[in-house]
């Protein structure tokens, strides 16, 4: 089990992950999921209440894609709140962890 | 765990949503399924990536319990709020329970008193001038007045600490997600 700063840092960086992964791409939940999984560790079954909650904050809007195994997919794409939102985040997150980098590994001044 | 015992205790959990919340929820981890079976994994390491779904159940009805009560501040949505918190199982809120209880019992006190201060101001309004009061019937009339509008703030006020007391249980609630919100072990 990580220790606690980890999960409340990854709790903050979910969302924008996925709408960093969203503003590149539109995608389905598997694929965020696996993504994010992989890259940062998250509970797999974490994506979709998330994703719920996004798409109630009317940041992500869904879409029906025909798939060519099985039922039609649910897509994500970003809406321009969404993109807005995004764009904040990511402002808010550069000036962040740049300010945290520079104290933990900015060395001595 | 295999996706058909995944899917029944994450169908049963989530008994009491409305039907088309519980439609979309369970279509969404039955796609997960397919996909990870498609992708070559098996459906105990989807289940197991999923994790619990009692639990996973439990804290999507407690968000939406928490939701309601963002939604519509009434009596209602803030004890189905507070059940829900306390559902979600923690040792600290468990702790927290006497503690709470003792709040908003004062709380609940307070409120009752200040409705009853309302009623009793307006005897004095409606039935003072007619008793022959000390001072005269516009002293009642105007006493009367004071006391209603005096309770009417105080419960006001009464109103909004409760409701600010209920959105800090709430937020604390939320810190407990293990499967919704945070990124556990996967």
């Amino acid at each position: 089990m990580p220790e606690p700063i980890e999960i409340q840092l990854k709790k903050g960086a979910l969302e924008l992950c996925v709408l960093a992964l969203l503003s590149k791409h539109d995608g389905y939940a598997y694929e965020i999921a696996s993504r994010l999984a992989d890259a940062i560790g998250m509970g797999e079954g974490t994506i979709y209440p998330l994703m719920r909650r996004l798409q109630i904050d009317g940041l992500v809007e869904t879409y029906l894609e025909e798939s060519p195994t099985g039922p039609p997919r649910k897509y994500y794409r970003l809406s321009e709140p969404g993109k807005k939102s995004f764009q904040a985040q990511k402002d808010a997150w550069a000036s962040f962890s740049g300010a945290v980098d520079q104290i933990v590994f900015g060395g001595a001044k | 765990m295999t996706r058909q015992a995944f899917m029944a205790r994450l169908r049963e959990g989530l008994r009491g949503l409305p039907p088309q919340t519980i439609a979309e929820i369970v279509t969404d981890y039955e796609t997960h399924f397919t996909d990870g079976l498609a992708a070559g994994r098996s459906e105990e390491e989807v289940a197991g990536a999923l994790g619990n779904p009692d639990r996973l159940a439990r804290e999507i009805r407690a968000e939406s319990t928490l939701n309601r009560w963002h939604a519509e501040r009434s009596p209602g949505s803030a004890a189905a709020a507070v059940f829900a918190v306390l559902g979600l199982g923690a040792i600290d809120i468990i702790f927290l329970l006497p503690i709470l209880m003792g709040v908003a019992g004062a709380l609940f006190g307070l409120i009752l008193a200040a409705v009853g201060c309302f009623f009793a101001g307006a005897m004095v309004f409606a039935a003072g001038p007619f008793l022959d009061p000390p001072g005269g019937p516009l002293t009642a009339i105007f006493g009367g007045l004071g006391l209603m509008a005096g309770s009417a703030s105080i419960g006001a006020l009464l109103a909004i600490i409760s409701i600010g007391l209920m959105n800090a249980l709430v937020w604390y609630g939320r810190l407990h997600y293990r499967l919704l919100k945070p990124a556990l072990e996967s």
